[in-house]
């Protein structure tokens, strides 16, 4: 009943934190909570700057004429479905079940796809009202902290796929593990950076 | 270090059921449909609803950490130091930009 774990364990199925079983796994863990840190400060700090320049519209549309509650609903309720089918994901490996893992880590990719569609078609929108990037400061808040996450979203999208691929040349290992743990945590931090963008910048800017 | 090796224990993977996840996603939407209809509708006085809504937001985060991100405030201190510092700095930060601009 050794608590070392090698490699050739793994075929004959992975422990069930197979994330946390090597030294590697854990360190890179650790290492990822403190640049989850790190964001949450840049994020944070882009919100102060949303907040402090909301009102500078110059004449361009005000965030009660822009902003459209159903999309956002709607953007919110993809974007949350998509954390927990990565999370089921992640159960689908600590279950050491394959299939069910890249099912779901599938079905989160093409959540993050539509949820992306829809910001796009959104940013296009408000461009024909008039609220551009440098048209005011309101603009620039605005753009800097919704592109930024927009950013992010599309980068968790691609790392998942690009995953997922690997995992189909080298299966579910030790090795793989942690990679597709790290990614599910990044993509959860992501949506709790929107649930912060659905409050502080949808609804309140529909409530002053 | 080898002493913080998780042993190889099947069972605690089958314990683990995937219902609370889906406990916690049934919570969050329901905290998100009460944000949204405390903006939408005028169920709220009118002072009120910013706070409440910000809470709200707060309580789904800690939900996403502690659920969906398996945080744990005995077994992973440090990481929960990273993430509290974080938070620290960070809303420090945007209410000093905030006021400041």
């Amino acid at each position: 009943m050794s608590a070392q774990v090698d490699r050739t364990d793994a075929s004959a199925g992975l422990p069930a934190h197979p994330e946390r079983a090597t030294m590697e796994g854990r360190n890179k863990v650790l290492g990822f909570w403190l640049l989850l840190g790190a964001e949450t400060v840049m994020f944070a700090c882009f919100f102060g700057t949303y907040l402090a320049l909301r009102g500078s519209s110059m004449d361009g549309p005000t965030t009660q004429e822009l902003y459209q509650i159903p999309m956002v609903a709607l953007s919110t309720v993809i974007l949350l479905t998509s954390s927990l089918t990565s999370v089921i994901g992640v159960h689908g490996m600590h279950q050491n079940n394959y299939k069910k893992m890249m099912f779901w880590f599938g079905v989160t990719v093409l959540l993050g796809l539509s949820f992306l569609g829809l910001e796009i078609y959104e940013f296009v929108e408000y461009v024909h009202e008039g609220h551009t990037f440098t048209g005011s400061a309101f603009g620039s808040a605005f753009y800097t902290l919704l592109g930024t996450h927009g950013a992010h979203v599309l980068f968790g999208v691609t790392w998942i796929t690009t995953l997922m691929i690997q995992a189909r040349k080298r299966g579910l290992n030790l090795d793989m593990a942690p990679k597709f743990y790290l990614a599910s945590l990044y993509w959860h931090f992501v949506d709790v950076v929107w649930v912060f963008i659905f409050t502080v910048v949808y609804l309140m800017g529909k409530v002053s | 270090m080898e002493a913080n090796t998780q042993p190889t224990q099947a069972q605690t993977g089958k314990q683990d059921s995937g219902l609370k996840y889906v406990a916690s996603f049934a919570l969050m939407i329901l905290l998100t449909a009460v944000a949204f209809a405390a903006v939408a509708m005028n169920i709220v006085p009118q002072g009120w609803v910013i706070p409440l809504i910000l809470v709200l937001a707060a309580v789904q985060v800690f939900l996403q950490l502690f659920t969906f991100m398996h945080l744990d405030l005995k077994k992973d201190a440090v990481t929960v130091s990273f993430m509290v510092t974080g938070l620290f700095i960070g809303v420090v930060c945007a209410v000093a930009v905030a006021i400041l601009v």
